[in-house]
């Protein structure tokens, strides 16, 4: 919209350099400095939840791990190892970049594409593993059965320390019922375990009793707090992958067209910044919700 | 190059120069796809003027409820929604972009000498964000509006209002982008657009405050975001953790709420203080005493505004212990605001004083914000706010540091650069009386209301026991005098848009770079990028100002 | 309780901590004082002295002086400190109730205050102490957050959903004192209030006891009503209207929900009062609280009485409950049940009712 007016006469506008800017080292220090501000910004954004976690984490530290067992950690590692190498890939795409070997760059910009479109399909599978399981905590957002006539998924009577519903061996007896599509959890075994062995944390002993008895339904509601964690930070991360991902998508075009060099490959290394931040987030998340009580599983629960 | 063959260079010293920012394009397109930062700064002086109409009628019907004990005026679920939708209006849609996205995008350029800012697109991507955060929030009023408080307290805002809180809570999550933009774009102008000479200690401490309002809401923002995101989700799934009957810590909002909202206060406030530096110096014709201190208190004020949070929460339910340290940091913070309370007086003394209306502006600042400053201490103090707490005083409190210091502030600014945004004066007569009866109209309107606090009456009431009913009445007296006091502004710097005397490159003859170019300035800022050799505020020989020609020409009738 | 009719300033002293609370403010006001007067001062001084006598004259080349940045640094910061010091050590005071405390339970709920005393009284919107002796509140809510406020004492604290909060006070002085909720918790929040009630121990005793003197049944019921146990707040008429009108009532057939009619006698008003829910009339909702346990079989009676008397013909003469006015024995500024139905009844409260807030029913609600 604006003339440059009389400043052209004056400047040499090398190609990409912006009019606001007199040369590219200013140009390039003003734009890292805001990539730097924008990711501190972003970690502060998912400060806020890794506080709700760790608030909730130390309360009610059983249901926790409960939920965290029934997460998949093989998915989980896999998707660590698949942004790990994402990264590498994205660090030679900066690194051919700035050798101006176009070729090279566009083949590992292509490479960091697909591992950050394995990640979200991995995502995929473990969200649709959650649907079927009723691991969603939004009521109607679980996969609807009705269910056979009769079906119990929970006999009359049994104490939820004894429902093999949620552990880690599937149980044959169990059914998945589940007419309005709600959130479903009926194992309390890890909470039983800790009441016998007296490890469970102040708000424990309130949280997840009824009458001095352990109760079901409200350590649900504990687990049910975890999986909304969960689906919260990873939704959010994944968010941020595939605005990346469209990232990518510009940075593939553009050094397609061989706009980057020696001289200028200010816009790689700037994505390959988010790029990085996006790894280490999920590098924070993996472990917080991926390995909790994973000694649990190996005690036979 | 100094100061006089600056404005020598332009050839227009007393008029307005026939082409300048506002005329070179005048198609709505080169409005709305600008990027040039004075444009930007136009468009959000209109836009946060509209949001501050709009929560100043809330506000007067608030205080022509509580004329009468009875809630008589207005069902009381309404009176709930009016006094959410004036804190939510004036909180979030005023006071936070008001100084930095007006004044601060208009000037901190100019004042580094600089083209634009370093990012503008980014900076119309701001304004974009928030006009559509504004338009959201004014479909949620229009609708049916929001009666949780601007505190959204849960489980009350999650769980029992029948209101529209999603929608205006997703308003302002979005608006928070605008924030943080502005604050990133501030930054990276101050580290990297400098013009050469200009020093980091050569800055105007109109920069340096906003250097740390950047700071402020860039680590700040996202917090509230979060957190208001996840209030929407849990409103609409049903499902979260603010909901005690679902397993949630109500708690827990209201620290994850507070962590951003204290600091929010001092994104208000500061850059009204840089303001009043400006204003005390410049009106002094001195150079501004303990000028580092002041720059470094902006910090401190920024760095430990982030670790007080918790003095809201005091009767909350929170330990005890941490309400301790809370109220030890919140008398820490108070420190670096007194301090630049003296250094402030102490500018004036031996100066050359004069009172245009813009320093009587900044004069008023000082004295509003020393008691709303004070009071804070009384709330900061444990045992005595336990008393104090969601009383009148809390209230009053506020207002005198956000009305009676920003406001204020912003006043005071948008009179002293209003020449060189527009090329025009507006009528002194005019600004000094409505200066006045703002300063009057106010601590009318708010003192009494301490005394309510102190006596017990209760905030978010719409009735009230009739023994408050005296002091309320004056309270809504001040009020109607404030109201006046504010809407003539709004008349005289419209009217000398067109009747105004042309201003002149620099109608008070100071010495700060930004009226060493033209009023308006051009595009670029400068006609030709300046080289700064000069202190800040210097007033000497070395500021280059030739005053004898300064008086001559006043003298002399303008050339146009 | 304010008994003077010029403007109020100062709240009575009521409690024992209540003097430090003042002294501490007292001493902040001596400290603002002492911070302003000179400031100002100075200002003016300063504005006067060093006005611009010619224009374009340039002030005095001073840049700064470390000796007074020093000064007004420490000075500030150690009075600062103080009172920090002051502060912690009365909130310790408020915040640490003596051992011999009586325990007085609280349950705030929308928007009504429920108190039971361990002796097994129960009030509502009121509390009733002994003078001298020191009570300890253990509180919770029901619903939103709410506080219990009493400025008189200088004390407050939040009730919390899911879990309880304490208070406590030792009261010096006879009297009535205000009782507000002072957290914003939704439609009725200011008429979420009451009195505390400070007694002579012989009088407490009496009320312990429950002997009120000189009430006719109809009065006593009309007290109940309208004041004490909050049924005028849902019956009574005006936007907040959720309850069935009972003028008429009594003696009248009324529909059910669920279809069924039944006669309104004595035994359906008194099971209306003790088991709402098992007899709903058409057209509300089932959201009246239980009463039962909260009153004796005298207020029973009383109550009966008064809603018989809502009735022209039923029973003696008694003014309508939809009328403005207080009745006689309660003063201004009187509680939730009261202080808040001052509007008329609207023609459009029908619509109040579907668009307003109804939290009793939250999944009911269809706005975001």
């Amino acid at each position: 919209m604006s003339t440059h007016g009389h400043s052209d006469k004056f400047v040499y506008h090398e190609p990409g350099l912006q009019h606001q800017f007199s040369d590219m080292e200013q140009q390039e220090e003003s734009v890292s400095i805001g990539m730097w501000m924008f990711l501190v910004q972003e970690i502060m954004f998912f400060g806020g939840l890794f506080t709700a976690y760790l608030v909730f984490r130390s309360k009610y530290p059983m249901a926790f791990a409960a939920g965290s067992n029934h997460l998949d950690a093989f998915w989980g590692g896999l998707n660590t190892i698949v942004l790990i190498v994402s990264s590498l890939t994205m660090a030679l795409t900066v690194y051919y970049a700035q050798k101006g070997n176009r070729n090279l760059q566009v083949i590992f910009i292509i490479l960091t594409m697909l591992f950050g479109a394995t990640f979200l399909g991995v995502k995929a599978i473990e969200y649709n593993d959650k649907y079927h399981h009723g691991l969603v905590p939004i009521a109607g957002l679980n996969l609807r059965a009705k269910g056979t006539a009769g079906a119990e998924q929970h006999p009359e009577g049994k104490p939820c320390w004894e429902v093999a519903g949620h552990s880690a061996e599937p149980a044959a007896e169990h059914q998945y019922v589940n007419p309005k599509g709600e959130f479903e959890w009926a194992d309390c075994s890890l909470a039983k375990l800790a009441q016998d062995e007296g490890y469970l944390t102040t708000a424990e002993q309130i949280g997840y009793f009824s009458n001095g008895e352990l109760d079901g339904n409200k350590f649900r509601d504990k687990v049910r707090i975890f999986y909304y964690l969960y689906f919260v930070m990873t939704g959010l991360h994944a968010l941020h992958m595939i605005v990346g991902l469209l990232l990518m998508t510009w940075l593939l075009w553009t050094a397609y067209k061989g706009y980057y060099n020696a001289d200028y490959y200010m816009p790689v290394e700037m994505s390959g910044l988010y790029w990085h931040f996006v790894d280490i987030v999920w590098i924070f998340l993996f472990p917080l919700l991926y390995l909790l009580g994973r000694h649990f599983l190996h005690a036979g629960h | 190059m100094n100061a006089q063959d600056a404005v020598l260079e332009t050839g227009y010293q007393s008029g307005i120069p026939p082409v300048n920012y506002l005329n070179i394009k005048t198609t709505l397109a080169s409005w709305l796809l600008t990027k040039d930062h004075k444009r930007i700064a136009l468009m959000y002086l209109v836009s946060v003027s509209v949001f501050f109409m709009i929560g100043g009628l809330f506000a007067a019907t608030i205080r022509l409820e509580l004329l009468t004990p009875a809630s008589d005026l207005l069902e009381t679920g309404t009176y709930n929604k009016v006094f959410t939708e004036h804190g939510i209006m004036m909180i979030f849609f005023f006071l936070i972009p008001s100084i930095p996205a007006v004044l601060g995008n208009f000037l901190i350029p100019i004042m580094i000498g600089a083209k634009d800012l370093a990012l503008p697109r980014i900076n119309l991507i701001s304004l974009y964000i928030y006009w559509f955060a504004g338009a959201l929030a004014l479909y949620g009023l229009m609708v049916g509006g929001v009666d949780t408080g601007w505190t959204f307290y849960t489980p009350y805002s999650t769980t029992f209002s029948n209101t529209y809180v999603m929608i205006v809570g997703l308003a302002i999550f979005i608006n928070g982008f605008s924030s943080i933009l502005t604050g990133l774009n501030f930054i990276v102008t101050i580290h990297t657009m400098r013009a050469p000479g200009m020093t980091w200690f050569r800055l105007p401490l109109f920069v340096w405050a906003h250097y740390a309002v950047s700071l402020v809401m860039i680590l700040g923002t996202p917090v509230v975001a979060i957190t208001v995101l996840l209030l929407a989700i849990e409103r609409v799934s049903r499902v979260g953790i603010f909901d005690p009957s679902i397993g949630g810590d109500p708690i827990l909002f209201q620290h994850l709420f507070w962590f951003y909202s204290h600091p929010a206060v001092y994104i208000m406030v500061l850059p009204g203080m840089g303001v009043v530096s400006e204003l005390i110096s410049n009106f002094s014709r001195k150079k501004i005493f303990g000028y580092e201190f002041i720059a470094f208190s902006s910090i401190a004020i920024a760095v430990f505004g982030f670790l007080v949070w918790g003095h809201h929460l005091f009767v909350s339910g929170q330990s005890p212990y941490a309400g301790m340290v809370f109220s030890f940091l919140t008398m820490v913070v108070a420190v670096p605001s007194a301090i630049k309370m003296f250094n402030w007086t102490a500018t004036l003394y031996k100066g050359s004083v004069s009172f245009d209306t813009p320093m009587l502006y900044g004069l008023g600042f000082m004295g509003l914000f020393l008691i709303g400053g004070l009071t804070g201490l009384f709330l900061g103090s444990m045992g005595l706010d336990v008393h104090l707490t969601d009383t009148y005083f809390v209230v009053a409190h506020f207002h005198y540091v956000m009305v009676g210091g920003q406001v204020i502030a912003y006043l005071g600014g948008i009179h002293y650069w209003w020449p060189k945004m527009t090329g025009r004066m507006y009528s002194e007569f005019w600004g000094k009386i409505s200066a006045m009866l703002v300063f009057v109209g106010f601590n009318l309107t708010f003192f009494p209301q301490f005394l309510l606090g102190y006596m017990g009456m209760p905030r978010r009431y719409a009735a009230y026991p009739p023994e408050f009913q005296v002091l309320n009445i004056f309270s809504t007296a001040g009020a109607s005098v404030l109201g006046i006091g504010m809407l003539m502004p709004v008349i005289y710097l419209v009217h000398s848009l067109k009747f105004g005397k042309p201003a002149g490159d620099n109608p008070w003859m100071l010495p700060g770079l930004e009226w060493r170019t033209t009023s308006p300035p051009p595009l670029e800022n400068f006609a030709t990028p300046p080289v700064v050799t000069w202190e800040a505020y210097e007033f000497g020989e070395g500021s280059g100002l030739d005053l004898e020609e300064a008086r001559r020409r006043a003298a002399a009738p303008a050339i146009l | 309780m304010q008994t003077t009719n010029w403007v109020p300033l100062f709240p009575e002293q009521a409690s024992t901590f209540a003097w430090q609370v003042d002294a501490l403010y007292f001493y902040l006001v001596a400290v603002s004082i002492a911070f302003s007067i000179p400031i100002v001062l100075a200002i003016f001084v300063f504005g006067m002295k060093y006005r611009e006598r010619e224009k374009y004259v340039s002030g005095a080349e001073i840049h700064g002086s470390m000796v007074l940045e020093t000064t007004w640094s420490i000075i500030p910061f150690v009075v600062s400190m103080t009172i920090f010091l002051g502060g912690a050590i009365v909130f310790f005071n408020q915040m640490t109730p003596p051992d011999d405390a009586m325990t007085v339970y609280v349950v705030g709920k929308q928007w009504m205050w429920k108190m039971q005393h361990e002796t097994g009284q129960r009030e509502i919107n009121e509390l009733h102490v002994p003078l001298g002796r020191t009570v300890k509140l253990t509180m919770t809510t029901e619903d939103v957050i709410h506080d219990f406020g009493l400025p008189e004492f200088r004390t407050k604290a939040d009730v919390v959903p899911g879990r309880y909060t304490y208070l406590w006070f030792t009261p010096t002085k006879p009297g009535k004192y205000h009782l507000f909720c002072q957290e914003y918790c939704g439609l009725n929040h200011s008429g979420m209030g009451g009195w505390v009630y400070v007694m002579e121990q012989r009088d407490y005793d009496n009320w312990l006891s429950g002997n009120v003197s000189g009430q006719t049944p109809v009065e006593m019921g009309k007290d109940l009503f309208e004041n004490k146990l909050g049924c005028a707040s849902c019956h009574a008429g005006g936007p907040q209207q959720r309850g069935a009108k009972l003028e008429g009532v009594f003696g009248s057939t009324v529909k059910l929900t669920g279809g069924g009619t039944v006669v309104a006698d004595d035994n359906y008003i008194r099971n209306s009062i003790l088991n709402p829910a098992s007899q709903v009339v058409e057209g509300y909702q089932p959201i009246m609280p239980t009463f039962k346990g909260q009153v004796t079989e005298e207020q029973l009676n009383a109550l009966v009485a008064y809603v018989k008397s809502l009735t022209p013909g039923a029973a003696t003469n008694s003014p309508s409950p939809a009328s403005t006015a207080p009745s006689p024995a309660n003063t201004a500024g009187g509680t939730g049940a009261s202080a808040n139905n001052m509007t008329p009844a609207k023609a459009d409260r029908g619509k109040q009712n579907a668009a307003g807030s109804n939290p009793n029913t939250p999944s009911n609600s269809n706005s975001r």
